[in-house]
């Protein structure tokens, strides 16, 4: 079955572009052509930051934990702030593809590869940290539940059990998703290409040949992956959260985390969808495809999502008052006014106080501001994550062990370092894939073809 | 920790109760043969055997048989090995325990020469070790013999072995095999003998 | 060789066990390396005691030296011992650490030209020093700590011989005073000896008796025992403290009174008037006193102490009333020029007061062994300068770092043609010997030592020498011997341990070994009488050299002493019981004087004395402490030693990476740690000629940088969140709780009807819907039973009570647990990071704290005031919750709750994701974020680890396991023998050293058990961060405020 045609099509069809689907064609795959030597220096830069990266990581395995900032009681810093980052990130794909998709908002054809794709690297990325954080990376496949001679289980009521199945669920779901989605997009590069890239795609392609059967196949197992996708985007960022609201630490056992973590994910994957394609666009010449109409529609959703998240800032504070619970107070004091408000203060600003500007349309429609702004939301939800597992930790229930963290060079280098991580896969991305989903452009070029027909009657 | 490992796993249990049983038996003949001086030429076979490289364990600094001490003689581990039911530890018998006997026996015995050249020089006999746990596994010799554990029961049928080895043994632990001297392998007889499977009670 | 004693065996002794002491993660040793000769009392994994005595100070503790296949692996208290009954300082376990440190000198050692020592063997040194003698021995001279009575004598027989110029007994903090003063006061030579356990009122002027003076063990065992509030319901001793600074005696004092340093012989006076004028005294003592006493009145002692006059008067009354007083004389760091009059003034107190005969005892003066003077000391180093002296042998003592640096110690030595050391590790005096004779360490040697009058004391070796070393008397002797036959006919005949056993021959020597000693308490006369010489007192402010606004105290250190510690790395490491600083020299400073000079914690100043000594030293300020005082610790500054100099941080003298983590930008840091007070101070002496510590003012200055202070406690404002809790005495008298009932976590309804069924004398089982903890214990509600957090089935819920009003803070816990449990070593760099492993921390609050929001990071003293004590020692360590919260959230069931209640910690399955130790709310989780085990212990020191303990490898959590191999270990005999473990049967090493048996161990689930009798103590029981509910296994017993004496 086809998903059902939308209440008011017209709506949803008038930021297609127009062009003859040979032009699509051209156009969107034009960007896999052969890459330029500037694409070769920002590659060769990506893959050897991430291998000196990688080399720190190497080093702190050898030496010890110890080369990071932890300080007796923070036990935990950046490694797992910048976890949660990364999984924040990857939820912006799986909501444009998935749930967008169910919702019918055609508009999203344009970003949705792109989203999908940053999903599966971000989830990558992310879960690279589980791996750099633990102080025996040697022993950590004892975390997974496999049958052993020793008799041992793992213990299915911690929270970081949960979160290697939350994460490991989602990396799959994710990677098929975008993988189903762009089959037909590799018959299109299969029947262009030459040479190994013709081996690549043909083999990937799995024999698409466009008859309407597999069409209508196709469409059924995206609706149906939507389907599956769509909770688990709630809740990914629900388990990840749990790690910390299960907790007993001030500031961290709250019920309202759930709902919080999972908007602020929301939140800060626009603002990197953003980050990434207002480049891609530009460098690419997508605009006819990437249209202010798509941006406009994002600065809504970071708008809303900034409200969320701020509402849920106010929460914390007034329940933290309100509940006269002495070390909550404390905390969230500490949190605002003690040797960390700096953090603070930079989240509050960029999360809260900058998204306000997308109240205007100027605004939202004005590329380089949005890229402006998408870069404070990125930074924000980064600090966020900071003030709340660092400072956390640091003002805890025993005044004679509150501790300061900072963090020292290896971390930073390697919080660099998954940056470039991140890049990379996307750089390999933009040149072997169609960043945007050629079928899906038609599709919507098509719905046009046939209305313009209709009105001609 | 490297020996070949024979087949027959599984059966093992069974062969190691029905070796036991036959020595036991069979011991008695064993004696009255030694009684008729024929032990000297067996202490020497014994001796090529102990240092024979085709055989299976580790060689050891001296051509020591257990199968003439503990099984031909009848020496019960606990008069070498002292201590062992009273500590943790095993008891490694000192070169002055050995030289208690053979200061008068075995003389012609290369292995016994050795011996006393270690008491003349007062150098202690570098053994290698066959049965070891890891540092953080505290097992306590005392206990399982107090509870009547033969010692045979990890470390297998010596009073026959003239070199020893670690005597393979596999169980079965949530459906993968366990090797002796493995967690499992522990955890599986503590389970059969209803005995503490607290993590406490062996690593601390 | 000697004859062939029953430790020979060492040399025979194979690495056997010493794979069990392998870091667990590390590579196996695969041999097996029995015994040539195995020794029939050696079983290996069955430890052997050896009785002996601690060396650590002069105060003589008895030992039990705990041996693991030859190895002594820990030292603990001879419960048998009259001084400590079983208990161990700090100071004293940590001495476990002489023996295996890598400083150690493999032999003797002789200086070339180019000023490097070398290898020399034992024959050559031996003619060496006998060829110096020979000519002219006239000009030797022996310099050296008190050896104890039996080498003493052979040491005067030696000299005498020898025809040496004398010897000289050197003990930096001997209280040389107190004995002047009593010849002063009672007018014959006797030691006075104090005994607080049976005081009602204890007075300290300045006297920091439960640290350094005289017997500290004994007498925080004493003050416990007299403050025993189950003993003594209405609340027992009472304690007051005259003193300028907050120390750690003097937050378990009552009252602190902040009186003026080297004020405290006034006030003895002025006390002493208010007792005669409140029938204190004979008549004949008025009379003799009238004059004495005159111009002591309050108003005037007021005025010149501090102290105004209506505490005197309060106090003086408290005194006269009081039957049992006693009042301690200043010591340690306060004795000042006029240290003989003071403590004089205080033995004339007690005198008034009666304490004399009742809890002061003059006893007679060891008639054997010579006692330390300084006086000769000083004249000696005259002489030194002068080149009279030819040859100096130095033993037991560090002159050269702790000699007043206006004494030109150094410079004296240089002036000696050959010094002669008999350190057994490097020290200063040894760096600048010409020969070094290295002696045993106290656990490799014989010999004894007299506490006091009647207590002898006996050192057996436990251990055979680890390097080429002899007993200090058996290397003098073979050097008499090579003097001359004429010499060697004059001395003594066979070696020191034939001449031990000779002298003591009148008793069974090897009952001797078995109990440590000979321990006939002997008790002095009922009464005495004061001398006419009473009569010229002489009690006057003490002079003090320069001038500057603040009086320089330079105090003993409780863990570092007189600088004896400072190599040893657990006493740098175990943080200072009253600002929690370690690895690091601090200047207490007032926060007035901090915002005067504009300083906050951590900033460097230039503290001045006598216009010429210098030194820059990081402030620490702190409201305990007087404005016109600044305090500095005696003990750290030295240049020589690992752990004692900066050599770790900086990577020098590392020849098998003995590296405690270096940074780079340490390398250019100065050798010394910290600073050496003592360069700040005048040669001052008291009218005796003992040795005077409170001489100079000091002038502070700015400098302008600052460093980072190596805090462990962050601050000591508790915040009312129920951690180291206190009831007043009024309120415990009144049967209140210290536990509000609002707090036990039950709805009001619920406990009403529980106190209704109470009331009608039904039982009293919670109605339904209320959480099974809703129960009462002794009619009293309580949150839960600590017992029921064991599996149904098992016989024991191991549980622990800590009664904080009998701890002091002096930390013999942590250096116990430090040392049974192999826990490393961090080093300062990692301390400043709050790295420290210690699995046991003191951590130190003042009052219940207030709930202020403080922005920015909090100070680190905040609630200190002058003349208010309110301190609460807590000893913070895993409580074994029953609902533990990090339980649930490890991964792996790395940590786990075990069937018998305990919180178990498997180190080989932690992957160390670390959340366990942030779910903690006690925060008593350590990480090993570098693999500390491998450069903790430098060779030999492997060597001291506690076999049945798993050494931790980098990258997993390790924490308290309340010595779960003491349980393991009496669990094998309980077993055999199908009991269970009886009450006492396990002690786990923080409870066994501790001096006032603060902690008590055992099983909750035996209702007879002393720890569950204690844990069910309605009113003083609580639980640390009661509301967490987190149902610990470690009760905690509020401390009791006495508050201030009344008459």
């Amino acid at each position: 079955m086809t998903p059902p045609p939308a209440a008011s099509v017209a709506d949803m069809i008038r930021p297609v572009p127009l062009v003859a689907d040979s032009q699509v064609n051209r156009d969107i795959l034009a960007v896999m052509d052969r890459p330029t030597m500037p694409y070769w220096l920002l590659l060769g830069f990506l893959v050897v930051f991430v291998h000196a990266a990688g080399a720190v990581w190497v080093y702190q395995v050898y030496k010890g934990l110890g080369i990071a900032g932890y300080a007796h009681p923070i036990f935990w810093g950046v490694y797992i702030v910048t976890f949660v980052f990364w999984v924040g990130i990857a939820h912006a794909g799986t909501l444009i593809s998935a749930i967008l998709y169910l919702f019918r908002s055609k508009w999203r054809n344009a970003i949705n590869r792109s989203a999908e794709a940053m999903t599966v690297f971000a989830v990558l990325t992310a879960a690279q940290f589980l791996g750099i954080h633990v102080g025996r990376i040697w022993k950590s496949y004892f975390i997974l539940p496999y049958p052993n001679q020793r008799g041992l289980w793992v213990n299915f009521k911690s929270p970081l059990v949960w979160d290697t199945f939350a994460i490991s669920t989602y990396g799959t779901i994710s990677a098929l998703f975008l993988f189903v989605g762009l089959i037909p997009d590799f018959a299109i590069a299969r029947d262009r290409s030459t040479g190994w890239r013709k081996v690549l795609y043909t083999a990937l392609a799995l024999g698409w040949e466009g008859k309407s059967k597999q069409w209508k196949a196709w469409n059924r197992t995206v609706l149906h992956l939507s389907g599956l996708c769509t909770p688990l985007v709630l809740s990914v960022h629900s388990v990840v959260s749990w790690d910390f609201a299960m907790s007993i630490v001030p500031t961290w056992h709250a019920t309202i985390f759930a709902p919080y973590f999972v908007a602020g994910a929301i939140f800060s994957g626009f603002a990197m969808v953003l980050t990434m394609m207002i480049p891609v666009r530009r460098i690419f010449g997508l605009e006819a495809y990437i249209t202010e109409y798509h941006f406009d529609n994002m600065g809504k959703f970071i708008l809303l999502t900034s409200l969320i998240v701020g509402y849920s800032y106010v929460m914390e504070f007034f329940i933290a008052w309100y509940s006269g619970n002495e070390f909550e107070q404390t905390a969230w004091w500490y949190r605002v006014f003690g040797p960390y408000w700096i953090s603070t203060w930079t989240m509050l600003i960029c999360n809260t106080m900058i998204p306000q500007l997308l109240w205007f349309k100027r605004v939202r429609t004005h590329v380089p501001t949005l890229f402006a702004v998408s870069i404070f939301v990125n930074i924000g939800m980064w600090f966020e994550r900071y003030v709340i597992i660092v400072i956390g930790l640091s003002h805890e229930y025993d005044p004679a062990v509150w501790g300061i963290y900072t963090p020292r060079p290896a971390e930073l280098m390697i919080l660099a370092g998954s940056f470039a991580f991140f890049a990379m896969f996307f750089v390999i991305f933009i040149k072997l894939f169609p960043v945007i989903a050629v079928s899906e452009m038609k599709e919507l070029a098509i719905h046009r073809k046939s209305h313009a027909h209709e009105g001609a009657h | 920790m490297s020996e070949p490992a024979p087949g027959h796993r599984i059966a093992l249990p069974f062969l190691l109760f029905a070796v036991v049983t036959v020595v036991v038996l069979a011991l008695p003949g064993a004696r009255e043969v030694s009684a008729q001086a024929k032990s000297s030429e067996t202490a020497l076979e014994a001796q090529k055997l102990a240092w024979d490289d085709n055989a299976p364990g580790p060689k050891q600094p001296i051509p020591f048989s257990h199968a003439i001490h503990a099984g031909q003689y009848q020496i019960q581990c606990l008069y070498c090995h002292t201590g062992t039911d009273r500590s943790r530890m095993a008891g490694v018998p000192s070169v002055e325990n050995c030289m208690g006997c053979h200061a008068q026996f075995g003389g012609d015995l290369e292995g016994v020469q050795i011996l006393k050249k270690h008491w003349e020089e007062k150098t202690p006999i570098e053994w290698q070790q066959i049965h070891r746990l890891p540092e953080y596994v505290k097992f306590r010799h005392n206990r399982h013999i107090q509870a009547g554990v033969a010692c045979q029961t990890c470390h297998g049928p010596v009073q026959e072995m003239n070199k020893v080895y670690l005597v393979p043994d596999r169980g079965w632990m949530n459906g993968v095999p366990v090797a002796k001297l493995e967690m499992g392998w522990c955890i599986n007889c503590h389970n059969k003998n209803k005995a503490s499977i607290d993590c406490l009670t062996c690593h601390h | 060789m000697p004859e062939l004693d029953r430790r020979d065996f060492l040399k025979l002794v194979g690495v056997g066990a010493g794979a069990a002491a392998a870091a667990g993660c590390s590579d196996p040793v695969e041999k097996l390396i029995p015994y040539v000769v195995q020794p029939d009392i050696i079983t290996p994994g069955i430890p052997v005691y050896y009785a002996s005595t601690c060396r650590e100070c002069p105060a003589g503790c008895g030992l039990h030296v705990k041996t693991r296949e030859g190895r002594p692996i820990k030292l603990e208290g001879n419960p048998e011992h009259p001084v400590n009954k079983g208990s161990l300082c700090a100071r004293g376990q940590a001495g476990l650490g002489r023996t295996y440190h890598p400083d150690r000198f493999p032999g003797p050692m002789l200086r070339g030209s180019d000023g490097k020592l070398a290898p020399i063997s034992w024959k050559d040194a031996t003619e060496l020093v006998a060829t110096k003698l020979r000519g002219g021995a006239g000009g030797a001279y022996l310099l050296g700590s008190d050896p104890g009575p039996t080498a003493s004598g052979v040491l005067d027989k030696w000299v005498a011989a020898v025809g040496a110029g004398g010897r000289i007994v050197y003990e930096p903090f001997a209280p040389e005073a107190l004995v002047e003063a009593a010849q002063l006061v009672f007018g014959n030579a006797s030691e006075p000896v104090f005994d607080l356990s049976k005081a009602d009122l204890v007075v300290s002027f300045a006297n920091d008796f439960l640290e350094t003076w005289v017997s500290p063990v004994e007498h925080a065992r004493q003050l416990a025992e007299a403050r025993d509030i189950s003993a003594h319901p209405e609340g027992g001793a009472r304690f007051v403290y005259f003193g300028p600074r907050l120390s750690m005696t003097a937050s378990s004092s009552d009252e602190w009174i902040p009186a003026r340093p080297g004020s405290e012989g006034i006030l003895a006076m002025a006390l002493a008037r208010v007792v005669l004028e409140n029938g204190g005294g004979s008549a004949s003592e008025r009379a003799l006193l009238a004059g004495v006493l005159d111009g002591f009145d309050a108003e005037r002692a007021a005025a010149r102490t501090g102290v105004d006059a209506k505490t005197i008067e309060r106090v003086g009354k408290a005194l006269a009333k009081a039957k049992a007083p006693i009042a301690l004389p200043p010591a340690g760091g306060f004795a000042s020029n006029r240290a003989r009059a003071a403590t004089a003034a205080v033995l004339v107190l007690n005198q008034l007061t009666g304490a004399v005969g009742k809890t002061l005892a003059l006893l007679p003066l060891p008639s054997d062994g010579k006692r330390a003077s300084y006086k000769e000391l000083l004249a000696l180093v005259d002489s030194m300068k002068s080149g009279k002296v030819s040859v100096l042998l130095v033993h037991g003592a560090d002159p050269a770092y702790s000699m007043p640096q206006t004494t030109d110690f150094a410079d004296a030595l240089t002036k000696v043609p050959f010094v002669v050391s008999f350190a057994s590790s490097t020290d200063e005096t040894s760096a600048l010997a010409h020969l070094i004779l290295p002696e045993h360490t106290p656990l490799e040697s014989w010999g004894d030592a007299q506490p006091r009058a009647g207590v002898r004391s006996v050192l057996q070796p436990a251990v055979r020498p680890l390097q080429d070393t002899q007993a200090l008397i058996d290397a003098l002797l073979d050097i008499g011997r090579a003097v001359s036959p004429e010499v060697a006919a004059k001395l003594p005949t066979g070696s020191f341990r034939t001449l031990l056993e000779a002298a003591w021959s009148d008793a069974d020597f090897r009952q001797v070994l078995q109990r440590g000693g000979v321990f006939a308490e002997k008790s002095g006369p009922a009464s005495a009488s004061l001398s006419p010489g009473v009569a010229k007192l002489g009690v006057a402010d003490p002079v003090l050299e320069g001038e500057g606004d603040y009086v320089l105290l330079a105090l003993p250190s409780p863990l570092l002493y007189d600088g004896r510690g400072a190599n040893l790395p657990w006493l740098q490491e175990i943080p200072d019981p009253v600002t929690k600083i370690v690895w690091q020299s601090w200047l207490e400073v007032s926060h007035e004087t901090a915002q005067k000079l504009g300083l906050v914690a951590g900033d460097v100043v230039v503290i001045e004395t006598g216009g010429q000594r210098r030194a820059e030293v990081p402030v620490v300020p702190r409201g305990g402490i007087r404005n016109d005082v600044v305090a500095l610790a005696v003990g750290q500054g030295h240049t020589q030693g690992l752990y004692a100099s900066r050599e770790l941080e900086r990577g020098v003298n590392d020849p098998q990476g003995k590296r405690l983590y270096p940074l780079p930008e340490n390398a250019g840091r100065q050798v010394a740690r910290g600073v050496n007070v003592i360069s700040l101070l005048a040669a001052a002496t008291d009218e005796a000629g003992g040795r005077a510590w409170l001489t100079t003012k000091a002038k502070l200055t700015k400098a302008g940088r600052s460093e980072r202070v190596a805090f462990t406690g962050a601050n000591d404002n508790m915040r009312e969140r129920m951690l180291g809790e206190a009831i007043t005495l009024s309120d415990l008298v009144a049967g209140k709780s210290v536990v509000d009932p609002e707090m036990l976590g039950l709805a009001a309804s619920v406990k009403e009807r529980l106190q209704d069924a109470a009331r009608r004398g039904e039982e009293m089982t919670p109605p339904a819907g209320v959480p099974a903890e809703a129960l009462t214990r002794n009619g009293e509600l309580i949150a839960f039973n600590p017992a029921d957090d064991a599996k149904p089935g098992s016989p024991y819920r191991w549980g622990m009570s800590i009664d904080l009003d009998r701890c002091t803070g002096c930390s013999a816990c942590v250096a116990a647990c430090y040392l049974e449990n192999n826990v490393p070593i961090v080093g300062e760099e990692q301390s400043i990071r709050g790295r420290i492993m210690s699995w046991l921390r003191l951590e130190r609050y003042v009052t219940d704290g207030d709930i202020d929001y403080v922005g920015g990071r909090p100070p680190h003293s905040t609630l200190e005031r002058l003349g208010h004590v309110g301190v609460r020692h807590l000893p913070m360590l895993c409580q074994h919750c029953g609902s533990a919260p990090c339980e649930p959230v490890c991964p792996v069931f790395a940590t786990y709750h075990n069937p018998e209640g305990l919180n178990g910690m498997v180190y080989n399955r932690c992957i160390g994701t670390r959340y366990c130790s942030n779910n903690c709310p006690y925060k008593v989780r350590r990480f090993n974020y570098f693999d500390y085990s491998l450069e903790t212990w430098p060779e030999p020191m492997k060597l001291m680890l506690n076999p049945d303990v798993t050494v931790r490898c980098q990258g997993v959590m390790e924490k308290c396991t309340y010595c779960a191999q003491r349980v393991e270990f009496a669990r094998q005999p309980a077993k055999n023998e199908k009991r269970l473990i009886r009450d006492g049967e396990v002690t786990p090493a923080c409870a066994q050293s501790c001096p006032t048996q603060a902690i008590t161990f055992g099983n909750l689930k035996d209702a007879d058990s002393q720890v569950a009798k204690k844990a069910s103590d309605p009113k003083r029981g609580y639980h640390a961060l009661h509301v967490l509910n987190t149902r610990p296994a470690t009760t905690y017993l509020a401390k009791v405020v006495r508050g201030p004496v009344e008459v």
